[in-house]
């Protein structure tokens, strides 16, 4: 037990913290950000699995969510059932998408990969926001609002835990990553794929799997995002910035760590709410500012502390130790 | 739906018009092409960001044209210097420090700066769509049963000129062939006293002089706005995808691959689909012959 917490202090404190605002806070802004931050951080972990653990870097994860987006908000729009049932189709159908990408993935490697998954996330695209009779193409979807756990209309401190119990979901999926046989064959693959299959490591079926998993956990955070939204706008969910966003998260947090998707995402989601509060007021344009933002950070991180926040705290921690020692 | 079936004077004139249509659009992807595929040949960097600096070139025309009525024409002279310099600052601020980092590093470099450039763009200019008419644009040329705008016509030509100018350029000057050695080798041809740097920094700012002067050429064409440059950019993926990364005669057949696919799917199932053609034509051709329809195999999962 106590080996399993080691090193696991920042991430105790972090879900604690979480689980604690809900209980003092009611203000819904402030449970609204919080919210948004563990879901981006979901979101993000969910990329984590496919890029920083397996080494598969996709720009087309938007694909996913949009997948999980479209099968809730249609099945309890069209078909008034509920989005817990859209989150299974959506599931499935993702697995089904992941498999092709992930079949992509054992043919092409660094960027024909990230080509390949953009045109896919183009793809679904154009399909949902042109196939009218369908999706209601460009116009979107509105989720209606029915209050209760089974149609997923809930209140903020509700959403706040059942985001928090998602982010705790995908946390101990990532550490299992990091400590199960299959997480040391994945990355063994990731950082040289011939000496792994060399090994005898089933290179190619690992990553396949870790992109169909990826896949199915990006399906289900999609899902609970337009629940919460309430709204599916099909330039919004496939597009390629969401994809990035993901990306980015995950590498200012720390590619490969278990809690950098979160870390990640307090620093960007903070930052997107507060420059947007700040220049909310000003001409439309003006809020593309905190994009600007990202993308400068995106290639000052990988250029200079390419290991993320999380890497930059465990080097640290480990200099505290040896001058303590 | 029965007489469209006949080959009467009408359909001639309507293959005629495809037939022309397609190969001027693929003159001007060409240009937008050569760059991406000169980029990555050489340096082996795939640039994302390659949207963006089209996107640039729109604009470039967009205000000398609404602030001093410079004709795109005109601009276009001036275009090629400013983009070249473009490249070379962006490659000593953002591309130098990378070029020998791991795909995973380029990738976000470039994804980083195409995300920086568009909102840069939305925050000058808002997101509204502008649009640049020239005289010429409205003039109207027919020739046989077939009719298109100048400024189409002449974009192809001026597009057309380029890419063979660069073409020859890379095949017959010492430079060019500096750079063609160092694509090949280059570790031997440091060894064979080539800066390797030098090459990288030239390579970079031509092939965004090119793309940025595809901008100023199509602006008259399209409508410009912050993210103008990513459906252009995604079909320059596909062009060079089809004829092999860094591969330049590839990029040309592909274009020409690419506005064919674009044009008659356009005609046969309207141009709201007509996207979905070439993005599945593209996964198809990665899944199956990666390494473009004339590449060599395996090209794709070499240190590519």
């Amino acid at each position: 037990m106590a080996a399993a917490l080691r090193g696991r202090a920042g991430a105790l404190a972090f879900f604690a913290v979480a689980a604690a605002v809900p209980l003092a806070v009611r203000d819904q802004f402030f449970l609204d950000t919080l919210i948004l931050i563990l879901l981006w951080g979901a979101l993000s972990a969910a990329w984590n699995v496919a890029g920083g653990y397996a080494g598969q870097v996709s720009l087309g994860h938007s694909a996913f969510f949009g997948i999980g987006a479209y099968s809730a908000a249609l099945l309890s729009a069209r078909y008034g059932q509920s989005p817990w049932i859209g989150m299974l189709i959506g599931m499935v159908l993702s697995v089904g998408a992941g498999l092709i990408i992930g079949y992509l993935s054992n043919r092409l490697r660094g960027p024909y990969f990230a080509l390949s998954t953009i045109a896919f996330s183009q793809v679904l695209l154009i399909v949902a926001s042109r196939w009218r009779g369908f999706t209601a193409g460009s116009e979107g979807i509105p989720v209606p609002f029915r209050p209760g756990f089974a149609t997923l209309g809930l209140g903020h401190v509700a959403w706040a835990y059942l985001a928090l119990g998602l982010a705790a979901l995908f946390y101990g999926i990532q550490v299992y990553l990091e400590r199960s046989r299959v997480g040391y064959q994945l990355a063994g693959v990731r950082e040289d794929e011939d000496a792994a299959e060399a090994l005898g490591i089933p290179s190619r079926r690992l990553k396949v799997v870790a992109v169909t998993a990826s896949a199915a956990l990006t399906s289900v955070c999609g899902t609970l995002w337009a629940q919460y939204v309430g709204f599916v706008d099909p330039f919004y969910v496939f597009s390629v910035d969401l994809s990035i966003r993901f990306a980015l998260n995950t590498i200012i947090g720390g590619m490969g760590t278990a809690l950098g998707p979160w870390l990640g995402s307090i620093l960007i989601t903070a930052l997107e709410t507060y420059l947007r509060a700040t220049f909310a007021g000003m001409k439309t344009g003006f809020a593309g500012i905190y994009l600007v933002i990202y993308g400068v950070a995106l290639i000052l991180v990988v250029r200079f502390v390419p290991e993320g926040l999380a890497g930059v705290g465990a080097r640290l921690r480990a200099r505290w130790t040896r001058a303590h020692a | 739906m029965d007489s469209a079936r006949r080959l009467g004077p009408a359909q001639i004139g309507v293959l005629a018009q495809l037939g022309v249509s397609t190969v001027l659009l693929g003159g001007i992807y060409a240009l937008i092409a050569v760059g991406l595929t000169l980029i990555f040949g050489i340096m082996r960097v795939v640039n994302f960001a390659h949207g963006e600096f089209l996107m640039l070139g729109m604009y470039l025309a967009f205000w000398a044209f609404t602030a001093y009525s410079v004709d795109p024409w005109v601009m276009l002279f001036v275009s090629i210097p400013i983009f070249f310099v473009v490249g070379l600052v962006t490659y000593a601020l953002v591309m130098r420090g990378v070029i020998h980092a791991s795909h995973n590093v380029q990738i976000f470099t470039t994804v980083g700066l195409s995300t920086a450039l568009q909102n840069v763009a939305l925050v000058l200019w808002t997101g509204d769509f502008r649009i640049v008419r020239p005289w010429h644009s409205s003039v109207v040329i027919r020739f046989a049963d077939t009719a298109f705008n100048l400024s189409q016509v002449v974009a192809f030509l001026i597009a057309v000129a380029l890419t063979v100018a660069l073409f020859a350029f890379m095949k017959w000057t010492h430079t060019g062939r500096v750079m063609r050695a160092t694509a090949q080798d280059g570790d031997a041809a440091t060894l064979m006293g080539i800066d390797t740097d030098r090459v990288y920094r030239l390579t970079f700012a031509i092939g965004i002089a090119a793309v940025g002067a595809a901008g100023v050429l199509v602006a008259p064409l399209y409508a410009v706005y912050p993210t103008a440059g990513l459906q252009f950019v995604l079909l320059a993926y596909v062009v060079v995808v089809l004829g092999g990364l860094g591969d330049m005669v590839g990029a040309m057949l592909g274009s020409l691959i690419v506005a064919a696919v674009e044009v008659i799917g356009s005609y046969l199932f309207g141009v709201a689909w007509k996207e979905v053609l070439y993005f599945v034509l593209f996964i198809a051709v990665l899944a199956f012959r990666p390494a473009g329809l004339f590449g060599q195999r395996g090209a794709e999962t070499l240190g590519a």
